[in-house]
């Protein structure tokens, strides 16, 4: 009994870890790349947006899971379009009353939360094949996931590209507040290259960025290759007799 | 009569041009990025992805811009145009695969396999939504009237299909390429699509 | 309009595109395709080759992608490099 609660457990938590790093699906399963690129010019917008795609995917992984018995198999695609569309319609009502400038920013993206790979896919491969609390958890941790991937891509872009890193600008709850890191407000020195806040900066910090995770993911694989090859070669030479050393006599 | 509607076919060919080069729909406005990278490296299959998509965008659009105002706006339900328009795109991929299925079997085997996908395609959905969606910062939507959505459409398919040729292309040749190791993959695709997006920059203002 | 009148052309008008879309979509799924062209997207390799990522018939991120358990291999280029080490 304990056991069976132990296993519980290791996959609740299984469920929510694999979608912040090792899972990520930004930078593992490169899905969801629309939003990444388009709203990823400020560091508050993508935060914004990660938000918002978190709370979708919560909300129709939990729906979806809840009436995995009820849709017949023949019309499960359908079904869950209709779920996912009525959830992004209530996200894109509530921002257009409480964040109003977060909704202009963003514009047509958060309509496009319907057709993301990653809500679709998730509904598809796991949301109707598991309990509530696993769908829950696992559409928590890829919310998470993907805010991290999309805030970092929005950090590099907004501080190359600007030169100062503000917030406040869109949740205008928080004041304005500008931190100049490579052009000063007054704009006695101006170090940024506007270069990056263009479509084609945003293609090149995102090929730049999964080039780096790449070369991580490839180090790791070949340490683990030696690691393993060093391993069968112990066990090779195990049974060879153990040489006899002479102990030559001083003279 | 014919020099009287000149400046609406005029300005209606500007449109179509605008859309195709100077604000692209994916270098510059990002709408079909998920499969502009996942295009693979074979030219005639792209290609006829390409055509699909930009047949579906037409098609939809010529449907979903009469429905929202005509039949959302007068019954005072505009935030529902999400929903409706996913169910017009989805309903119009299966009707046209039909067709295709039952009609044009060399048309199905060329695109069969891509139809069901060409409903989560981002760039359909995209052009629909921003014909209609007033609420972007540049104070009028992008197509204010039916001639102004009908050339949004036709300039973006255009688009689409152009920049995912060339991008096929580049790929083909970057496969045999010898690119550093992190780099193979995505990433050297994605630093190529960085470099066009430069080069089409540099026709911003054709049009305006 | 009342209002009575409203929400029931809504209601009606939504059921109505419901309907015409899971009308379709079970008619696309249960007809046959034709003749030369049953097995074209059900092949592994076809499939794996192809690059599309939101493909539903793509086995990577279906997550049966993983990389073939090989006996590790005495990789030359590994003992250089350990060697120069």
């Amino acid at each position: 009994m304990a056991n069976e609660i132990n296993l519980k457990r290791e996959q609740h938590k299984e469920s929510f870890v694999s979608g912040i790093i090792r899972q990520n699906p930004l930078f593992i399963s490169v899905l969801g790349t629309c939003p990444a690129l388009a709203v990823t010019k400020t560091l508050e917008a993508s935060f914004g947006m990660g938000l918002l795609f978190t709370f979708v995917l919560v909300c129709s992984n939990v729906l979806i899971s809840l009436l995995k018995k009820i849709i017949p198999e023949v019309i499960e695609t359908p079904c869950y379009i209709v779920i996912i569309a009525t959830f992004v319609t209530i996200t894109k009502m509530f921002t257009n009353a409480f964040l109003p400038e977060l909704y202009s920013t963003l514009g047509v993206f958060l309509s496009l939360l319907v057709v993301n790979c990653i809500v679709l896919g998730r509904a598809e491969a796991f949301a109707n094949k598991n309990s509530v609390l696993d769908s829950l958890l696992d559409g928590l941790g890829n919310g998470i996931g993907y805010t991290l991937a999309i805030c970092l891509i929005g950090l590099v872009r907004e501080i190359l590209g600007t030169g100062m890193l503000s917030i406040g600008k869109v949740f205008t709850f928080i004041p304005v507040y500008s931190l100049p890191i490579l052009k000063a407000v007054d704009g006695s020195y101006d170090f940024s290259m506007s270069f990056f806040s263009n479509s084609a900066g945003g293609f090149i910090v995102l090929g730049l960025v999964l080039a780096v995770i790449n070369a991580i993911e490839q180090h790791k694989k070949n340490k683990a290759k030696i690691a393993l090859r060093n391993e069968m070669k112990k066990k090779l030479h195990e049974d060879d007799p153990k040489p006899v050393y002479q102990v030559k006599e001083a003279k | 009569m014919s020099t009287a509607m000149t400046p609406y076919i005029v300005t209606f060919l500007l449109a179509i041009l605008t859309g195709t080069l100077a604000d692209n729909v994916i270098l510059s406005r990002f709408y079909g990025i998920c499969s502009f990278i996942g295009v693979g490296n074979k030219v005639k299959s792209a290609v006829s992805m390409g055509v699909a998509v930009s047949f579906v965008i037409i098609l939809s659009s010529l449907i979903c811009w009469p429905i929202y105002y005509f039949i959302l706006t007068p019954l005072n339900i505009p935030f529902m145009d999400t929903l409706t328009y996913i169910l017009v795109i989805a309903s119009l991929v299966q009707v046209v695969g039909l067709f295709i299925k039952k009609y044009s079997p060399t048309l199905y085997k060329s695109f069969g396999i891509y139809l069901p996908l060409i409903t989560t395609n981002c760039a359909v959905l995209g052009v629909v939504q921003s014909n209609t969606d007033t609420g972007i910062s540049l104070g009028q939507s992008m197509g204010a009237n039916f001639g102004m959505s009908m050339a949004n459409a036709i300039g973006t398919s255009l688009g689409f299909v152009l920049v995912i040729f060339i991008f096929a292309c580049i790929r083909e040749r970057l496969e045999d390429a010898d690119s550093p190791k992190p780099f193979r993959g995505v990433a050297i695709a994605l630093v190529t699509a960085a470099i066009m997006a430069m080069a089409f920059m540099g026709l911003m203002g054709i049009g305006s | 309009m009342p209002l009575w009148l409203n929400w029931v052309l809504a209601i009606l008008t939504l059921v109505i595109l419901l309907t015409i879309f899971i009308v379709s979509f079970v008619l696309y799924k249960k007809t046959p395709p034709p003749k030369g062209c049953e097995h074209l997207g059900q092949s592994e390799e076809n499939c794996s080759k192809c690059d599309q990522h939101g493909c539903h018939l793509n086995l990577y991120y279906n997550g049966k992608k993983d990389e073939k358990k090989t006996e590790p291999v005495f990789d030359k280029d590994l003992e250089n490099k350990e060697n120069k080490k």
